[in-house]
């Protein structure tokens, strides 16, 4: 059983630490609530993942030096931690934006493949 | 790149991790309290918004471990909190921890130790670089594999063979007359001859000036130089390079000093560190032989050959090479090598020859020393076993709440772990006193002049043994009480705090385990104390002389090539000197030292008129040269018949004095004076016996009475010497005038072994033989205090698990001697048990000594009446106190346990 969720987190870290990447990139800095409406909104609802396993992501990419965090003041006047890109997390969001578009573009080829293409 | 930054910060996060997991509580609240006033604002009541946020959240408590596991490095934590959790219940046994390190302290220390022991007799390199291609080429005989080469011989093996990229030879180690400067008297030293190309072939690069060059090989006696041994060096020269190109004496001769070996190769002996090398091209300054020509006669055969094999050629072509030459040499000298052959052995080959007992006495001490760390492992294993019989309610809790198997193991093993890592630093120290121990004891072993030495030492390589020995004992100690706590069922577990399924493989695990402690310290009990009564009836018996008021000095006038005619003079002055001086009562010359076993021949001789069996034609008995005052000198009495006297010329009469056992034994109940007898065989010349001398020891203090004759030194000349001075003080006092004697006589001739005779005789009767009494008999009581331990551990143990059980069967009406017959009686079974196969594994030892050490043949019966009884009774006792507590226990108490 935890074998089964966790290949199945693992699938999930990979695109939503791109998604982080994405939302920090466009929006600025934001806390972890912050991220996790936003991709909410943006998917349309269609990811119900568990805001939860947002935070590992964040950490891994923090110890990755892609995304910095200090603590800030939330819409609720509390402390919050804030989240921020770097360059080094611009480039890696750069790469990783054209790697999914290649892998995107790929896929989609073959989505697009019919009997005859092989004949 | 990335993934090192993520290395350094998961690794700062193992270390930081309090405050971090402060920092994800923080930020969890405030998502959850953001996320609810979202939900207030989109309508929720307040409860319902803080309950959707939650669930939108997810499993808080799997997200910190997925956080947790992204954070820092799973295992690490585990094992960091593992070790503290294992610190911590170690702690709270304070005894029963400080027990279980002593008790694998004293395995692995007195293991690690032994191993050292063997570890120089057979395992360590030569201290040559590529030690490996080193060997060694021996000759062959009927009777002996492992025989030198003469000077000729090994130059046909080095110009002959082409198996090796260099052959060497050296001479074994010889005491050398050594004096820094020409005018002081000469102390004796250890020399080496090697081959020119010694130190080149052996890869050895001097620390200071050069080895030798093979042109100062050549040519005999023209090239007086010398390399000194790094230790010498240091100590004689503190280490002054300046030494180079000095002048040192040797026997008499001037040698300039050209190298200084370096510290890395001390030589290639195991018991010796030669104090200098000279080249072979100078063995006429040292050979002490007289009669062989070193450089010419192929029989001379002094020299130990070592060659460095190539890489490309295999063991078995070099000795199928080596046989071919051997034969050659059979044919062209047949008088010299009849039947003689050659093979090449390997560096352990050679160390693990059958006809050397020291390797042989290594292999019985490591037997016994890993039976004393089986017994420490065994008990070990027994208490941690009890350990995590009581922690079962602990383990069952751990294991409801979700702990896998495996984890669990871990943990426990980590204590054992824990516990033999202090036991192999705690071991680390007792190896180290051990072998500081045997250091202590090294002039009582060897007695010599010469550089000889303990060579067992704590090396990286003992030390790498200890860690592998406290690894093994990590296992072998604590992964049964590890698999078998973790087996333990969860609902029984948990519904009392005392549970024993009725499984008998558990039970007879534990039984085992009390079986192999007293079986094995009865047998080491009983080794010891075998050895411990050989040791004692040596002493005991005396050696028939007084060893007393005598003061010996050894001389060797060969050391100065003197001739016959100057070594005769020599005696004959220092002698009477040295009588003349005051406080000498008479000295007597000797060529053995009583007692110095190595140093006695053997007489061959055939009685005359005596009837020789069919299968011999010569008996064989021990003998000595002495003088006319020997048997005034050593107060050994000669009963019957006369003393030799200095009529007794080398043209008179040839005369011997045999000893009553001697005469008892070729002439019963006949007069044994006038008696003749042949030397070597019956047609060899006839000497008369003219005198009984009372039998007393002669080579070793625990012979059996032995035939003995003493022949004339007058008769038959020899020019190693031992003076035997009979002082009426303290013959210590004596040293200085006698120097003097001998410095005005010969300044460039050593005195050897000088010492009081009491001195040798305690070093060589008593003491010696004591270290190897002293070291059984410490293990064998090391292993009866393990066994009582461990017994008294295993009964109480028992007692513990069978309180409930107790309880119930006092309640309906069980009287207290029964409960004590029952216990105490499960007990003795096991001792019983162990005593048989003990028995049964002492008489193997006893097999084993007597081939080894004493040659006694026979069961001793003393000992076996004193060690069972003795092991009996303290095992009983063990088992006795803990059966006696059962006894007590109260039925009422022991059944609310529930």
């Amino acid at each position: 059983m935890t074998t089964n969720s966790k290949s199945k987190a693992d699938v999930l870290q990979g695109t939503l630490a791109l998604m982080v990447l994405k939302t920090l990139d466009v929006l600025g800095p934001l806390h972890g609530y912050g991220i996790a409406r936003r991709i909410e909104q943006i998917s349309g609802d269609l990811l119900a993942v568990n805001q939860g396993t947002l935070y590992p992501v964040l950490l891994k990419l923090e110890q990755e030096g892609a995304i910095s965090s200090e603590w800030g003041a939330s819409e609720n006047n509390r402390r919050a931690r804030f989240y921020q890109l770097t360059r080094e997390g611009r480039k890696q969001l750069q790469a990783e934006t054209q790697d999914w578009q290649q892998t995107a573009a790929i896929i989609a080829r073959f989505f697009q493949l019919k009997k005859e293409d092989w004949s | 790149m990335k993934s090192l930054r993520r290395f350094f910060a998961r690794v700062f996060g193992s270390a930081t991790h309090r405050s971090q997991e402060e920092r994800l509580r923080e930020e969890i609240a405030e998502h959850i309290a953001l996320q609810t006033s979202d939900n207030i604002r989109a309508g929720m009541s307040p409860v319902e918004a803080r309950r959707q946020a939650h669930i939108k959240f997810g499993g808080i408590e799997s997200m910190k471990e997925d956080f947790r596991a992204e954070r820092g490095f799973v295992l690490l934590e585990d094992l960091s909190q593992d070790v503290r959790f294992a610190l911590r219940s170690l702690g709270r046994t304070p005894g029963l921890t400080l027990f279980v390190v002593l008790t694998l302290a004293l395995g692995i220390g007195i293991t690690s130790s032994v191993f050292s022991m063997l570890d120089a007799l057979v395992f360590r390199p030569y201290p040559v670089p590529n030690s490996s291609s080193v060997v060694s080429l021996v000759g062959t005989t009927h009777d002996s594999s492992f025989e030198d080469f003469s000077y000729r011989e090994y130059l046909d093996l080095r110009d002959k063979t082409t198996s090796y990229d260099g052959v060497v030879a050296n001479s074994t180690m010889e005491a050398v007359g050594f004096s820094a400067e020409p005018q002081a008297t000469p102390r004796i030293k250890g020399g080496m001859m090697v081959s020119g190309n010694y130190f080149h072939v052996l890869g050895v690069e001097p620390t200071l000036g050069r080895g030798f060059r093979p042109e100062e090989d050549q040519v005999p006696g023209r090239d007086a130089v010398v390399v000194l041994g790094p230790e010498f060096w240091h100590h004689e020269f503190a280490s002054d390079p300046s030494v180079l190109g000095r002048a040192i004496r040797l026997n008499g001769t001037n040698f300039t000093v050209i190298g200084v070996a370096p510290d890395t190769f001390p030589g290639i002996l195991i018991f010796a560190h030669p104090d200098f090398y000279v080249p072979l091209a100078m063995a006429r300054v040292f050979t002490t032989n007289a009669h062989k020509n070193f450089f010419e006669d192929r029989d001379d055969r002094e020299l130990a050959v070592r060659a460095r094999i190539k890489p490309a050629v295999s063991l078995q072509q070099a000795r199928n090479e080596l046989a071919v030459l051997a034969k050659d040499l059979e044919r062209q000298y047949p008088q010299v090598n009849r039947g003689r052959s050659a093979t090449v052995h390997t560096q352990f080959e050679m160390r693990t020859r059958p006809d050397d007992g020291n390797w042989k006495f290594g292999v019985v001490f490591i037997i016994l020393s890993l039976a004393v760390l089986l017994v420490a492992c065994t008990n070990v294993a027994g208490l941690l076993l009890s350990r995590a019989r009581t922690r079962t309610r602990e383990i069952a809790v751990r294991l409801a709440i979700g702990a896998g198997r495996l984890r669990l193991i871990r943990l426990l093993l980590t204590e054992s772990v824990i516990l033999a890592l202090l036991g192999g630093i705690a071991g680390i120290a007792v190896g180290y006193a051990v072998i500081a121990w045997f250091h202590s004891y090294r002039d009582v072993i060897f007695m010599s002049d010469l550089p000889v030495l303990i060579p067992f030492r704590m090396d990286h390589r003992v030390l790498l043994i200890c860690l592998v020995l406290a690894a093994v004992s990590a296992i072998a100690c604590g992964l049964v009480p590890a698999l078998q706590g973790s087996r333990a069922a969860v609902v029984n577990g948990l519904k009392s705090a005392d549970v024993d399924l009725p499984g008998r493989k558990r039970l007879w695990g534990r039984n085992a385990l009390v079986v192999a402690q007293v079986s094995t310290s009865l047998m080491l009990l009983t080794a010891a104390f075998l050895m411990y009564r050989g040791f004692k009836s040596l002493v005991l018996n005396g050696t028939g002389f007084p060893t007393d008021h005598v003061l010996m000095a050894s001389f060797d006038p060969r050391l100065l090539q003197y001739n016959d005619a100057q070594t005769r003079n020599f005696y004959k002055l220092v002698s009477q000197r040295v009588r003349e001086t005051s406080g000498v009562e008479n000295a007597a010359l000797s060529q053995n030292i009583p007692l110095n076993d190595e140093s006695f021949d053997a007489l061959s001789f055939v009685p005359d008129g005596f009837q020789m069996p069919p299968d011999r034609d010569h008996f064989t008995c021990g003998t000595d040269t002495v003088d006319e005052r020997y048997f005034d000198t050593m107060r050994i009495p000669v009963l019957s018949g006369r003393n030799f006297l200095s009529s007794d010329s080398a043209d008179a009469p040839l005369v011997a004095i045999v000893n009553e056992q001697f005469a008892r034994h070729y002439w019963p109940g006949a007069d044994p004076l006038g008696k003749r007898i042949h030397l070597d065989s019956s047609t060899g010349t006839l000497i008369e016996v003219v005198g009984i001398a009372k039998t007393t020891n002669y080579m070793d203090s625990g012979e059996k009475p032995m035939d003995f004759v003493y022949l004339p030194l007058s008769q038959h000349p020899i020019p190693h010497l031992t003076l035997m001075i009979r002082t009426t003080n303290d013959p210590l006092q004596l040293v200085p005038p006698v120097k003097e004697v001998v410095r005005t006589l010969d300044a460039n001739l050593p005195m050897m072994q000088t010492m009081s005779y009491e001195e040798f005789y305690l070093n060589k009767a008593v003491r010696g033989p004591g270290i190897a009494v002293k070291l059984v008999a410490g293990m064998g009581l090391i292993g009866l205090f393990l066994t009582v331990a461990g017994l008294y551990g295993v009964m109480v143990y028992n007692v513990t698990r069978r309180t409930r059980e107790i309880g119930i069967r006092m309640a309906i009406g069980a009287c207290s001697t029964d409960v004590l017959r029952l216990v105490l009686g499960k007990g003795l079974v096991l001792v019983g048990f162990g005593m048989v196969i003990g028995l049964v594994m002492g008489f193997a030892v006893e097999r084993l000594m007597d081939s080894m050490l004493f040659n006694a043949g026979r069961v001793d019966a003393v000992v076996y009446l004193v060690v069972v009884p003795t092991l009996f009774a303290v095992t009983t006792l063990a088992a006795y106190l803990p059966a006696r507590r059962a006894s007590r226990i109260a039925p009422t108490q022991a059944l609310r346990y529930e």
